[in-house]
C-alpha cells in the first residue's frame, strides 16, 4: 500500500476544509489554514490524549511532506497545535497553503481510517462538523499489483 | 325486642399491623455477557463500585466494553476513561470487531476520555478533578477507569498507601452519589487479593484468569465479592469469541431440575426386541448408558434411539465427538434410518464439538440451548470418551463430577439421555465403564464380544434398570443393513458368556453362526449371504454327514 491518500480521501479533506471555511469565513488566512486541526484536536485529544494526538499528527505531517514539501517547515507544539513561522507563511500563496492543508488533513483522516476504520472516523469527524460532507469511502491508493 | 331490631354490638376491628418500612431495592443491570447475569445472581447491582482484575489477556477490557454497550444510553451515557495502557486507538481498532460494539452509540451514548496526559504530568488530584468535571457534565450511568492499576502506581509512587485509599474513597463517593455504576480495571496478581486497599472499598470484585494447561488455554472468572446479592461461588469458565465474552456457570442447569412424575411413560429405543427386554421401553427422563468395546454398535443403538424419537414426533439432540454430523447421518442412512430430513426440518440437531479445550459447562450450555431451541425430548451423547478428549486437560481431572452436574441438569430438563461409553473388554471382569459413573445412570446396557466357534460374536444384556424390572437374558445380536438386530431367544448352549470365553454346555454343535464365517466369504466373495434358514439347513446336512462318517 502506498502512503498517498486516494483522490477520494483528498476530495473529502478538501470538502471538510471548504465546509470549515464557509462556516467561519471571517478568519484570517493563517488561522483558517489550521483551524480544522484545532477543531479535530479537541475530540481526538480527548480520545487519545495530547501525546497521542501529537504523534498521530507528526506521522501525518511526515507523510504529507512527501507530497507538499513546504510542510516540513511546520512545527507541532506541545499542546498539539500546528505552527508555521512568519517567514514560511510569507513565502506561500493561498493556493499553495490550501494544498498543504488538504494534504495534511487527508493524511490524518487516512491514518484514522487505517487504525479505527471509516465508520469510527466519521463518528469523530461528526463531533467537530455535525454535518460533514458525504463519506467518499476514503481509501488509500494502491500501488500497481496490489489489491485492496 | 324482636330479633330483627336487635343490634349486635360491633366487634372492635383489629388494627392492621403497621407495614415495616420498605428496604431499599437494588436494581440489577444487564451485563450483556451471555451467562454472567445468572452467575451474578440476576445482574449487576446498580450504583455499585466494582473492580475487574486479572492478568493481561484475560478479557478485562472486553468485559467492561460489553457492560458499557449493554447499558449506555444518550440520556445516561457511559464514560470510559483510558489511562496509560492500551492506546485508545488500538483499543477501538480491536474492540469494534466484536458484535456487541455498536458504532451508533459512540460519541453520544459511549464516550472515551483519555487521562494519560494528566497521569503523566500532574497529580492524583488533577485526575480526580477531571473525572469529577466529566461526571458532573455528562451524568453517566456507567463509568469505567482503564487501567486503574496505573492510577494506583502513580498514587503509591513515593507516597503512602493512605493517599491511594483516600483517592479511591473520594472516587467511589463521587461516582456513587452521582448515581453511576463504576468499574475500575486493573492488572493485579493473585498475591494482592488480600492486601490491596482498593479491594476493601469495592462492592464487587471480578477476577479473571487465564491458565495454560498443557497445550490448552482456559479462561476463568470468579466473583470474589459482590455486596447485596448472592452470586454463584467458584470458578466459571469463560470464552471469548466474535460476540465477546460468554460465561458458563458451574451450576448452570441445576436450577432447572423438575420433579419426575410418579407415572412415567415408556419410550421406545427403536429396537422392539430391546424394548421388550426393558419391560416395554426406556422410562421417559431416564439416563441410559450403553457400554461396550469398539465396533459393538453403540452408535448404531444411539442412532435407532434418535430416529425412533423423530418418527414419534419427539425432537432430539446428538452431541457427537468422534464423527462429524455428515458421517453420522450417512451411517444412519446405511441402516435405513433417515436423520437428514429431521435435521432440515428442525427436529434434530447434531452438535459436533471437538476443539480440545472445551469445558463441561460450556458444552452443557450448548446442549441446554439446543434442547430448549428444539424442545427436545431425546439426547444422545456419543461418546463419553470423545467428550473427555475434547475437554481441556484440567477439566478431565474433574470429569466425573462434571458428568454428574451435566446429567443431573439435563435429566432435570426432562430429557431422556442415551450416553455411549467405550470400554475395553476384559476376559476376567465385566466392567460397565471405567469412569465409575453407573450411579449417574438409571439404566445400563452392556455390549460385549464373545468367542464362539472361532467367531467374535456380540452379546447384549440389560444390567440395570432403576425404574423397574427388566429381562436378565443375555441376547446375541448382529449389526446389519437394518441396524442392530437382536437374534434368537436367550442363548442357553453356553455358560460364562459375560467372561467373553463361554463354555459350551449344549449338546449338539449344530448351531450356525449368525453372520457368515470368513471361510464362506473367501469361497464366494461376490455372492450375497443366503437366508439363515438355508444356511442352517445346509449346515445340519453337513453335520449329519459328518456324524454318518
Amino acid at each position: 500500500m502506498s502512503d498517498r491518500p486516494s483522490p477520494e480521501l483528498k476530495a473529502f479533506a478538501r470538502q471538510l476544509l471548504a465546509y470549515e471555511a464557509t462556516a467561519n469565513p471571517a478568519d484570517a488566512k493563517d488561522a483558517a489554514a489550521f483551524r480544522a486541526f484545532e477543531k479535530l484536536r479537541g475530540p481526538l485529544g480527548k480520545l487519545i490524549g495530547v501525546i497521542g494526538f501529537r504523534s498521530l499528527l507528526s506521522r501525518a505531517l511526515v507523510l504529507a511532506s512527501d507530497e507538499v514539501p513546504w510542510l516540513r517547515g511546520m512545527q507541532i507544539k506541545a499542546d498539539g497545535s500546528l505552527e508555521a513561522s512568519n517567514e514560511l507563511q510569507a513565502k506561500l500563496d493561498q493556493g499553495e497553503f490550501a494544498r498543504g492543508e488538504a494534504a495534511l488533513v487527508a493524511q490524518l483522516i487516512g491514518l484514522l481510517v487505517t487504525f479505527i476504520g471509516e465508520a469510527l472516523m466519521l463518528v469523530l469527524v461528526q463531533e467537530v462538523w455535525p454535518k460533514p460532507p458525504p463519506s467518499p469511502a476514503p481509501r488509500f491508493e494502491f500501488d500497481e499489483g496490489e489489491h485492496p | 325486642m324482636s330479633k330483627q331490631n336487635k343490634i349486635s354490638p360491633r366487634k372492635p376491628r383489629k388494627k392492621a399491623a403497621p407495614m415495616p418500612p420498605a428496604k431499599v431495592k437494588i436494581r440489577q443491570l444487564p451485563t450483556g455477557v451471555r451467562g454472567l447475569d445468572e452467575i451474578m445472581g440476576g445482574g449487576l447491582p446498580e450504583l455499585s463500585f466494582n473492580i475487574i482484575a486479572g492478568d493481561p489477556g484475560c478479557g478485562k477490557t472486553t468485559l467492561a466494553h460489553q457492560i458499557l454497550f449493554a447499558n449506555a444510553t444518550v440520556q445516561r451515557p457511559a464514560l470510559y476513561f483510558t489511562i496509560l495502557g492500551e492506546p485508545a486507538l488500538k483499543m477501538l481498532r480491536y474492540q469494534q470487531q466484536y458484535s456487541f460494539f455498536e458504532l451508533a452509540k459512540l460519541g453520544k451514548a459511549v464516550r472515551f476520555i483519555n487521562l494519560s496526559d494528566l497521569v503523566l504530568e500532574k497529580d492524583m488530584d488533577a485526575v480526580l478533578e477531571e473525572i469529577t468535571k466529566q461526571v458532573l457534565a455528562l451524568h453517566p450511568g456507567i463509568v469505567v477507569v482503564d487501567s486503574f492499576r496505573t492510577v494506583s502506581r502513580k498514587a503509591l509512587n513515593g507516597e503512602h498507601e493512605m493517599e491511594l485509599q483516600a483517592f479511591v474513597q473520594h472516587l467511589a463517593l463521587l461516582l456513587t452519589t452521582w448515581q453511576a455504576t463504576t468499574f475500575l480495571i486493573g492488572e493485579y496478581s493473585e498475591g494482592e487479593r488480600h492486601s490491596n486497599p482498593v479491594f476493601t472499598v469495592a462492592d464487587g470484585l471480578f477476577w479473571l484468569t487465564q491458565n495454560t494447561e498443557r497445550n490448552s488455554v482456559v479462561r476463568k472468572l470468579q466473583i470474589m465479592k459482590l455486596r447485596g446479592q448472592d452470586s454463584v461461588p467458584g470458578l466459571h469458565t469463560i470464552r471469548i469469541n466474535g460476540d465477546g465474552l460468554s460465561a458458563f456457570s458451574r451450576t448452570q442447569g441445576l436450577g432447572e431440575k423438575k420433579d419426575r412424575p410418579l407415572l412415567r411413560k415408556r419410550i421406545s429405543s427403536g429396537i422392539p426386541e430391546l424394548d421388550k427386554m426393558m419391560s416395554g421401553g426406556i422410562l421417559e427422563g431416564d439416563s441410559v448408558l450403553i457400554a461396550g468395546p469398539s465396533g459393538t454398535g453403540k452408535s448404531a443403538l444411539a442412532t435407532h434411539f434418535l430416529a425412533e424419537g423423530v418418527r414419534r414426533g419427539e425432537a432430539g439432540v446428538a452431541l457427537i465427538f468422534e464423527e462429524r454430523s455428515k458421517g453420522y447421518t450417512a451411517r444412519a442412512k446405511s441402516f435405513g434410518l433417515d436423520l437428514e430430513t429431521p435435521q432440515k426440518k428442525g427436529m434434530l440437531e447434531m452438535l459436533y464439538l471437538r476443539p480440545l479445550d472445551l469445558s463441561v459447562d460450556e458444552t452443557m450450555r450448548e446442549v441446554l440451548d439446543a434442547v430448549h431451541r428444539l424442545n427436545a425430548k431425546r439426547l444422545v451423547i456419543d461418546s463419553l470418551v470423545g467428550f473427555e478428549m475434547a475437554l481441556a486437560p484440567g477439566f478431565r481431572e474433574d470429569f466425573r463430577e462434571s458428568l454428574y452436574r451435566m446429567i443431573a441438569a439435563l435429566t432435570g430438563a426432562g430429557v431422556t439421555i442415551l450416553t455411549t461409553v467405550e470400554i475395553e473388554d476384559s476376559f476376567t471382569s465385566f466392567e460397565f465403564s471405567h469412569y465409575t459413573i453407573s450411579f449417574l445412570t438409571d439404566d445400563i446396557i452392556r455390549l460385549r464380544y464373545v468367542e464362539i466357534d472361532g467367531q467374535l460374536r456380540k452379546i447384549l444384556v440389560v444390567v440395570k434398570m432403576r425404574g423397574g424390572n427388566h429381562s436378565k437374558d443375555i441376547r446375541e445380536y448382529v449389526v446389519t443393513d437394518k441396524g442392530v438386530v437382536l437374534i434368537g431367544p436367550r442363548q442357553t448352549d453356553y455358560s460364562r458368556l459375560t467372561s467373553g470365553l463361554p463354555t459350551r454346555i449344549g449338546q449338539v454343535p449344530s448351531e450356525l453362526a449368525p453372520e457368515p464365517k470368513a471361510r464362506w466369504l473367501l469361497a464366494e466373495p461376490e455372492s450375497t449371504p443366503e437366508p439363515r434358514s438355508t444356511q442352517r439347513k445346509e449346515s445340519t446336512m453337513q453335520a449329519k454327514a459328518t456324524r454318518r462318517k
